[in-house]
């Protein structure tokens, strides 16, 4: 018997329900599992960092300073992280707005994926801020500040995390067999997703030009006043590689929750995405060497920030770029996946490049993050990963929503 | 020479122009190719140990029966029966053993030979009924003939037909055929899929389909249950 069928079963009283809640809370499924044995002392110490953090400031467990108040928490959780999130406007876009069916079976795990990721990645940011409580600062209007990008991606990540929550919205109002909420919930969808498309394409890119005010600090050959296009136009291949990425992973753990139907359909998705990626890739390349162009960065090349630039580049663009073009050509799903992994690094490798290794690439002081920071980080994608799972096992996700949701 | 200023446009906007000139230019090639049809894949299948529909032996001349068993009249009077091409590219090397001889009588459905791979067996039953006037002792001695050439002197049994037409009615030939081949081995693809995530979930993926095609030879390798799943989906004859 499936939890929605569980939920409906039981009558919808108050403690029913609650009763219920409090069973769907209990873990699912084996504990010790490889996995959760590496993850819980990470997460056990994470925790502990954090705890710290608070207690005894942000000094006390990173090393940041006054000159580089952005470490690895924004420069890898925040800044990546929500370039990996990117496929969830790109896929709801391509199913809702281009009417392309066929990815409709990826629509909610890309969507929660999304979801989760900013709900994680914006909380990530509290940890970051000297003083966290002002985070609620843009959003109550102590002192606006208008005219600052951070308070443009502040009400965008706020309005977004509400868009996707609804965009995800029926699957637990199935979870918990609420009918009627479900009927009125998938009514907003729509309207969320458009409204959620215009926030990601947006912030995306504000995420990019938040750095446009650090033009000293940042390495030339990764400065550029196209920041923002640069980083919206990789946020597609990038949520898209996450999409091939994780789908191979939920669909190998969660097989118990995939009929076979949609197994196959699965590699035709992935085979499709591979296109989309290509092209993406092929006009972000071309983009970058006009902006390398028109920044006239030539002498900058044969330094040691050069050739790394040409390995982001040419290993991590144009390498990931032909190998999508050429798995799908051939119709390789495994090398597809690894074009996928290849570009996900290549990702993770320019948004580091652009906050923190190519920024303050010259002072004295380089800021390089501490352990407990790295822990953190990894707390933080660990704990998503384990609330993405506790709700994929519950909610309707990657298995197919009940049979009153058909029968209406 | 008044008028005549010289400005250098590399210096200015020259090279940006022409990286989006050379932009405009290679999107157009870089589109077709990559959406060009995928043809290339099926003709060089053969050769990369791919299956495909395209690389199967079909000759146009023969009955085909549901069971992977083609058979052929001649002039004789005597139908000539064997395993088709798709079935051997699905088991690969094989031997086949409890033959019936000559004299018998077999019906439609009859147990007619045993194949193993390493002990894993499948049973070929007769798609026609008749009386068994020759069997090709070749293929017990020298089973490799019928990868190579199922059609000639990989046959296994010349039987002479009692009820021809009726029982040949339901077969396909020619270009029925092939198209039956190619819905044959998409069936196949989900049957591995099904199969083996039953039988064998942590080896499935090195079959299956990685890059939407099997490898040659599929079925081997795999364990004696997905033989028997096999058998029920493929070879038994239903009456």
């Amino acid at each position: 018997m499936n939890n929605s069928d569980m939920a409906i079963s039981k009558k919808s009283g108050s403690k029913s329900t609650w009763s219920f809640l409090v069973n769907e809370l209990k873990p699912k499924g084996k504990i010790f599992t490889p996995f959760n044995l590496i993850s819980a002392p990470i997460v056990i110490l994470g925790v502990v960092l954090i705890v710290i953090r608070f207690i005894n400031g942000l000094g006390a467990v990173s090393n940041l300073t006054q000159e580089t108040p952005w470490g690895l928490w924004k420069g890898f959780n925040v800044v990546t992280g929500v370039a990996f999130a990117g496929g969830a406007y790109v896929i709801t876009f391509m199913v809702y707005i281009l009417n392309l069916k066929q990815y409709h079976s990826v629509v909610r795990v890309t969507v929660l994926n999304g979801f989760l990721a900013y709900v994680f990645y914006a909380g990530a940011l509290i940890l970051d801020l000297g003083k966290p409580w002002n985070i609620i600062n843009p959003i109550i209007g102590n002192n606006f500040g208008v005219s600052s990008v951070l308070f443009l991606i502040a009400w965008h990540f706020l309005l977004y995390m509400i868009a996707q929550l609804i965009e995800f919205s029926p699957a637990i109002a199935e979870w918990l067999g609420a009918r009627r909420a479900r009927k009125i919930l998938s009514g907003m969808t729509l309207g969320a997703v458009i409204f959620g498309i215009t926030l990601s394409t947006l912030h995306q890119s504000g995420l990019g030009a938040l750095f446009l005010m650090a033009r000293e600090k940042i390495h030339p050959l990764w400065y550029s006043e196209f920041i923002p296009i640069l980083f919206f136009i990789s946020s597609i291949f990038a949520g898209l590689s996450m999409v091939i990425f994780e789908g191979s992973i939920s669909y190998r753990v969660f097989s118990d929750q995939i009929d076979e139907a949609k197994q196959n359909k699965r590699y035709d998705i992935v085979h499709s995405l591979a296109k989309i990626c290509t092209l993406a890739m092929f006009i972000y390349f071309f983009l970058q060497i006009v902006n390398f162009v028109h920044g006239k960065n030539y002498e900058y090349l044969n330094t040691r920030m050069g050739y790394w630039f040409l390995v982001e580049m040419i290993g991590f663009v144009l390498l990931p770029m032909a190998l999508f073009f050429y798995s799908y050509r051939k119709r390789n799903i495994l090398l597809i996946k690894v074009a996928a992994i290849v570009t996900m690094l290549g990702i993770v490798i320019n948004r580091l490049n652009v906050s923190i290794i190519g920024y303050n690439w010259d002072s004295v002081n380089q800021y390089y993050p501490s352990w407990m920071e790295f822990v953190v980080s990894l707390t933080i994608i660990i704990v998503e990963i384990w609330v993405f799972r506790w709700v994929i096992r519950r909610m309707p996700v990657l298995r197919e929503p009940p049979s009153w949701v058909k029968n209406k | 020479m008044d008028g005549f200023s010289y400005t250098n446009i590399f210096d200015t906007k020259g090279i940006e122009y022409l990286v989006v000139i050379a932009f405009l230019i290679l999107i157009v090639p870089f589109w077709r190719a990559l959406n060009k049809p995928l043809k290339t894949k099926e003709i060089a299948g053969d050769a990369l140990g791919v299956l495909t529909a395209a690389m199967l032996r079909i000759p146009k001349g023969l009955f085909y029966s549901s069971n992977h068993v083609w058979t052929h009249l001649e002039r004789s009077g005597n139908a000539s029966l064997g395993l088709d091409d798709l079935l051997m590219h699905l088991t690969g090397r094989v031997e086949l053993k409890n033959f019936k001889n000559p004299g018998e009588r077999v019906k439609k459905g009859d147990l007619i030979a045993e194949m193993t791979q390493d002990g894993k067996p499948l049973r070929i039953m007769s798609p026609i009924s008749g009386e068994i006037s020759d069997v090709n002792e070749n293929v017990e001695s020298e089973p490799a003939v019928l990868n190579e050439d199922p059609y000639r002197k990989g046959w296994l049994y010349k039987i002479k037909p009692d009820k021809w037409s009726s029982e040949t009615g339901n077969m396909v030939m020619a270009e029925e055929a092939r198209k039956w081949s190619e819905g044959e081995l998409l069936k196949f693809k989900d049957f591995v899929a099904n199969s083996m995530i039953r039988h064998a979930p942590q080896t499935s993926e090195v079959i299956l389909q990685e890059g939407g095609e099997l490898t040659d030879y599929p079925l081997s390798g795999m364990p004696a249950e997905v033989w028997e799943d096999f058998q029920k989906g493929f070879l038994n004859i239903e009456e």
